[in-house]
């Protein structure tokens, strides 16, 4: 079965307006053979449930994102970010920081621990001796979690974003994976967290927040950028994803240009005495899955001898408690 | 920008230079390290090359030897795309001078992420 | 008495991510194959040998109407475009290449890989043992991976050459 171009487009038009990724011509067997599991569920064939996405509820619309989006998840991802905490933010940190030995970051969207483990590296290479880091790893999924603390990888997981000179520094094979080194994995703590909960206890000097607002209505980003601000260090950096900014939603913040991005710090010492609303799940508008955990493809949810044929099960917003 | 392809096998060649292409890269191709030795030599103007390691009459990590022992080519970005996955091989490779490593077998995604990190990418990808 | 050489499950993970990153651009389209093997109408084989601590032999097979659809998959062709006899040749045995590569990267020291061999039957490895049997499904069409392990000592020897 061929689906249309009609109906490629939709999905393809659909995928980039919520997840930014394009699906170019060419990928239309991998559309049907993620969307195809879905269309049998709902009982219908693959052009009608395509056709149905025009009018169909937001929840149905993320299964099917959800189901379209390729892995992501890359070392360094954006390159910049990493480049502008090794340079400045890191250097001016330690500096700071030289009574206390040691720095404290929040990695607040783990996933799979492709995050907290770059940040390793990068601290380990660029803290002097006598300073120590300890990097607390969140997400919102167990299963996402596993992945992350076994610090194993597959050779295509490593082929993506990882510098040739990091990959042989920190890393070491092991049967057709490669695993983070001892050193590394001993800096980082992986423990599940819900962004809309309280947050892991502070103070953080560095907070990775990358790839997650996007998925909230104003008010919640506003409630986590808070939450976030309670925990950070006066002097601490907030960065965020290469396409996101916290102007016009949260003014507590002061962007700071290093060379190609931007980074965040709490304005002056002000931090909001309003305390953040638990958020209800499942706001209108609310497009995505609360808390973390972004939809993967199956390739990042494979292992060796453990490969998934259908797409991991969708982390739904309902109407309760995450889960 | 230009990219230099080098690998025994036309299927490898096509694979690479057909994603180099949709990139923006100009490619040519060769059959093993002598014959893009032959390119260099000629004065063809090559940004990066991508390199096989196991090829008959010259393999990769000869080839990468020669250009880095050549100052006229020091411009020449030089990336290992090959099945050699050891970390011994992959330090051998990056002690001769290979500036990458892309372990076989790649996604078209994995190619792009490497020539980020190189800082290759084109300004503006085609339509 | 089997030598441990390669595991059952890190052949079908090789398979799995050349397939996942070359081919189908999804984990989901080659699984294990269900139930009895078909007798193959018109087998094609592609091969490559590994030489290191153990000396084996990474062999691909299926029908050639399949190989055909894999060149194509590789090559970006079309469903109704015309695969050549030699970038038939060449595709199929470019992913017996890759998977033999990776399968040699397993070896505890750096081996060497052979030239990869397109033919109508594999010629016999004196002295080896099938080590591992993998048969798979490839968007329902079957795929079988043989790992041949030479328990001899001796390296396997082509015997037909093999050019690009």
């Amino acid at each position: 079965m061929t689906l249309s171009a009609t109906s490629f487009q939709l999905v393809a038009d659909l995928v980039r307006r919520r997840s930014a990724i394009q699906l170019t011509p060419g990928k239309e067997y991998l559309v049907e053979s993620r969307l195809l599991p879905l269309a049998r569920d709902a009982g219908v064939d693959l052009e009608t449930f395509v056709a149905g996405l025009r009018t169909a509820r937001p929840d149905v619309l993320t299964e099917v994102v959800e189901a379209m989006t390729t892995n992501e998840t890359s070392w360094f991802r954006d390159g910049a970010p990493y480049q502008a905490m090794r340079r400045t933010e890191i250097p001016r940190l330690v500096e700071a920081r030289r009574g206390v030995g040691r720095l404290r970051v929040w990695s607040a969207a783990c996933s799979t621990g492709q995050e907290p483990y770059s940040l390793a590296m990068c601290l380990s290479e660029t803290l002097p001796p006598a300073m120590s880091a300890e990097i607390v790893a969140t997400d919102l999924s167990e299963q996402v979690l596993e992945r992350a603390r076994s610090a194993r990888y597959t050779q295509l997981e490593v082929n993506r974003g990882m510098p040739a000179q990091m990959l042989v520094q920190h890393l070491r094979r092991v049967g057709t994976e490669w695993e983070i080194a001892d050193e590394l994995r001993r800096m980082v703590t992986f423990r599940a967290h819900n962004l809309l909960d309280t947050p892991p206890p502070g103070p953080f000097d560095v907070v990775f927040l990358r790839n997650v607002l996007i998925y909230f209505d104003l008010a919640t980003k506003r409630g986590i950028l808070d939450r976030v601000l309670r925990v950070l260090r006066p002097d601490g950096v907030l960065v965020l994803g290469a396409a996101e900014t916290t102007l016009g939603v949260h003014d507590g913040w002061e962007r700071v240009t290093i060379d190609r991005t931007s980074v965040y710090r709490p304005l002056g010492a002000a931090v909001t005495t309003i305390p953040a609303p638990r958020e209800p799940l499942a706001a209108t508008g609310t497009d995505g899955p609360p808390g973390t955990s972004l939809p993967r493809g199956p390739l990042t949810a494979h292992r060796t001898g453990h490969h998934a044929g259908t797409p991991p099960t969708a982390v739904r917003p309902t109407g309760g408690a995450a889960r | 920008m230009r990219a230099l392809v080098i690998d025994d096998s036309r299927t490898m060649r096509r694979i690479v230079a057909g994603t180099l292409e949709g990139l923006g890269f100009e490619t040519l191709q060769a059959e093993h390290g002598q014959e893009a030795l032959d390119h260099l030599e000629a004065g063809e103007q090559v940004d990066l090359a991508c390199i096989d390691w196991n090829m008959p009459v010259m393999d990769g990590l000869t080839f990468v030897t020669k250009v880095r022992a050549n100052p006229q080519w020091r411009n020449v970005t030089l990336m290992m795309v090959t099945t050699e996955s050891e970390h011994g091989q992959i330090v051998r490779a990056l002690a001769a001078g290979a500036h990458e490593y892309l372990i076989k077998p790649f996604t078209p995604d994995a190619i792009r992420d490497k020539l980020d990190l190189l800082g290759l990418v084109p300004v503006e990808e085609p339509a | 008495m089997t030598t441990t050489t390669v595991e059952l499950d890190q052949v079908h993970a090789i398979a799995q991510e050349v397939f996942a990153a070359m081919v189908d651009g999804d984990l989901g389209l080659l699984l294990p194959w269900d139930g009895a093997l078909p007798a193959l109408d018109d087998a094609i084989v592609a091969w490559v040998d590994l030489h290191g601590e153990w000396s084996g032999r990474a062999v691909l097979v299926t029908e050639r109407s399949t190989a055909e659809d894999l060149a194509r998959a590789l090559l970006g062709l079309g469903d109704d475009e015309a695969v050549s006899p030699a970038d038939l040749d060449d595709a199929f045995g470019e992913i017996a290449n890759v998977v033999g590569g990776n399968l040699k990267s397993l070896l505890p020291n750096p081996g060497t890989l052979g030239l990869p061999q397109v033919g109508a039957e594999v010629p016999p490895v004196a002295g080896a043992v099938r080590a591992q049997h993998l048969p798979l499904s490839w968007r329902g069409r079957l795929l079988v991976v043989d790992v041949w392990v030479n328990l001899g000592g001796t390296s396997t020897t082509s015997t037909t050459g093999g050019t690009r």
